[in-house]
């Protein structure tokens, strides 16, 4: 890690980097305390883009359910109910 | 549906007092059930308008599948409103809906720095420190990027904003994946009773605890 760091402490940015650590499950697994910060941030980026990419996919998923929902009424009853309360 | 949205909007008052008043370490931020079961009737209350409006109001009907791209932003929305204002992202979602799609733009990936040689491990130590400040730059930036709003922020509070974006995008991840479920179970299983959808409650609902049991 680098020595010298203007205007921003050191120390904020190590414990920032730690708890990003043990958010991504990546860099969880390793276990390494002296993780490369670039390291950290490309498995932070990832994670991030595989998280947006899942939420992409299931609301791909339910905008299907949601159209096949509107052809069956005895569904679409159920599903008013469950999603009215 | 007013009643409804004017009990919810009551809700959000009672629980910001709430968390005003107690301590609330980050760690708990978007695990609690509190904020799941906030989450998911916000995420309820979202998709229903999308049902309804389907075609209109919409923000991107000129988009292929018009509905998924209106099911992510409104799940992204509720999710931003679940962030009750406490960070950057949330506030940049709700602010700038519209441009959203202006902004996407096609993302030039960074070319990849060459491996240290030997020969730059001899350079000067202010040298080393300063290439390695300029990788660390460029991955913050395209970090910066993902974050919604974060772009020119300072590395801490990116770092910051980061983290508790990706808490709150699990947690979005997993509400969804539970009303997935649920609904595909109603969708494809036996057109039922009550009953049905309660087992199926119950059954999704074991690791998750995300949806309000039905009623």
């Amino acid at each position: 890690m680098s020595r010298r760091r203007s205007r921003i402490s050191e120390e904020e940015i190590n414990e920032l980097i730690s708890k990003l650590q043990s958010l991504v499950p990546e860099s969880r697994r390793c276990g390494s305390n002296r993780a490369s910060a670039t390291k950290l941030l490309k498995e932070t980026c990832n994670y991030i883009k595989s998280l947006q990419r899942e939420v992409d996919d299931l609301s791909d998923r339910l905008s299907d359910l949601m159209a096949g929902m509107d052809n069956n009424s005895a569904q679409a009853d159920i599903i008013r109910s469950l999603l009215s309360s | 549906m007013e009643a409804e949205s004017s009990t919810s909007n009551q809700q959000r008052k009672r629980k910001r007092s709430a968390s005003e008043s107690s301590e609330k370490p980050a760690q708990s931020t978007w695990r609690t059930d509190k904020e799941h079961r906030l989450y998911s009737s916000k995420l309820l209350e979202a998709l229903r308008r999308v049902r309804s409006g389907s075609g209109s109001g919409s923000s991107s009907p000129r988009t292929d599948p018009p509905r998924s791209r209106a099911v992510r932003e409104a799940a992204d929305r509720a999710l931003a409103i679940s962030a009750r204002g406490r960070t950057r992202w949330s506030r940049a979602i709700l602010s700038s809906r519209s441009i959203k799609l202006k902004s996407n733009r096609i993302r030039v990936p960074c070319p990849a720095r060459p491996k240290r040689t030997e020969l730059e491990r001899i350079q000067s130590a202010a040298d080393q420190e300063k290439k390695k400040s300029v990788v660390l730059q460029s991955k913050a930036k395209v970090l910066g990027r993902l974050v919604p709003g974060c772009k020119k922020l300072s590395f801490p509070t990116l770092l910051e904003e980061a983290s508790d974006y990706i808490k709150a995008l699990e947690m979005q991840v997993k509400a969804m994946s539970a009303l997935t479920e649920i609904l595909s179970m109603i969708g494809g299983g036996t057109e039922g009773a009550p009953g049905m959808v309660q087992d199926a409650g119950a059954g999704t609902s074991t690791g998750t605890d995300s949806m309000p049991p039905p009623t």
